[in-house]
């Protein structure tokens, strides 16, 4: 593959920005965690990318090590934040039989 | 254009109507399977761009994990798609940026603008300015040789308080989740 990094950030910048929107735009708690898994694989791939630039294509050439070892510690703490998200609306769905962020609203009132 | 290359705009393509999908489909089931796509996608980049350790972690943890779990969670709870959100014929222009959702577009429009103009504007620094040649000729026939075993030397090696670390993150995740979702029976003192 040729194609030049920064399309690959790019690629990147668009789907954080996606994550972003869906965000604030939706109430469902579920899809919120959905679109901030999504950033974070924005995130992923921004750090493969940087990885990407900093390595050289030549025979016994340097090839940078820190980006996909920072995608790897990312995937585990993003693996972490949809266990603990999950749980907290298995328990916010226990406790008041929804899911929509409308109905939460302890701490604005 | 190399197959790859033209494989890498399709599968990119793919990616960011997938991940639309997540945002703007109502079934919760379809906007987790949206996910699952765009991930299968990206995965398939990371292949391309050389990085295979990565590709098969983001099967296995994020399609083969995580997307599960939220599968299970969205049936435990027998969830119903949500209430259609307003058009923007139905209320107008003008309503429709007044409402937060128009708001939160333009945010998130200005936001990759701004990312898209940075990243174009700063791709001639580094080591792709510096005249040497960046590893861009890598692709999935060719894969790069010793990327694994450098990332397993580094992994055990410099990074090995991290790699801790994150598995202490893991053990104390694991105990918070089933004090979190464990069901308090009547009677029980821990609130």
């Amino acid at each position: 593959m040729t194609v030049p990094s920064s399309h690959l950030l790019l690629l990147a910048a668009l789907l954080f920005s996606i994550g972003v929107a869906g965000f604030f735009l939706r109430r469902n708690v579920i899809v919120v965690l959905l679109c901030i898994e999504l950033m974070l694989n924005a995130a992923n791939l921004t750090f493969l990318a940087a990885s990407r630039m900093h390595s050289l294509d030549v025979p016994g050439g340097r090839i940078d090590l820190q980006g996909p070892i920072f995608a790897i510690f990312v995937i585990v703490v993003a693996a972490v934040e949809a266990a603990v998200g999950l749980a907290l609306v298995i328990a916010l769905y226990r406790r008041k039989q929804t899911v929509s962020l409308d109905d939460v609203v302890e701490l604005k009132d | 254009m190399s197959v790859a290359n033209a494989l890498f705009y399709l599968l990119a393509a793919l990616t960011v109507v997938a991940a639309a999908g997540v945002v703007l489909l109502r079934n919760p089931i379809a906007n987790v399977l949206s996910l699952l796509f765009a991930f299968f996608c990206l995965a398939t980049i990371y292949l391309l761009a050389g990085f295979q350790f990565l590709a098969a972690t983001q099967i296995l943890v994020y399609a083969g994990a995580i997307m599960v779990l939220f599968l299970f969670v969205i049936m435990l709870l027998n969830l119903a798609p949500g209430p259609k959100a307003p058009k923007l014929e139905e209320v107008g222009l003008p309503m429709f940026l007044r409402r937060k959702s128009g708001v939160t577009v333009v945010i998130a429009a200005a936001l990759l603008l701004l990312g898209a103009s940075a990243i174009l504007g700063t791709q001639s620094t580094g080591v792709e300015a510096a005249g040497a040649m960046p590893r861009e000729g890598i692709d999935a026939i060719r894969p790069t040789p010793g990327t694994n075993d450098g990332l397993a030397a580094e992994m055990f090696g410099r990074y090995l308080l991290p790699f801790e670390a994150v598995s202490m993150l893991l053990l104390a995740t694991a105990v918070a989740v089933v004090v979190l979702a464990k069901r308090n029976r009547p009677g029980d003192r821990s609130a």
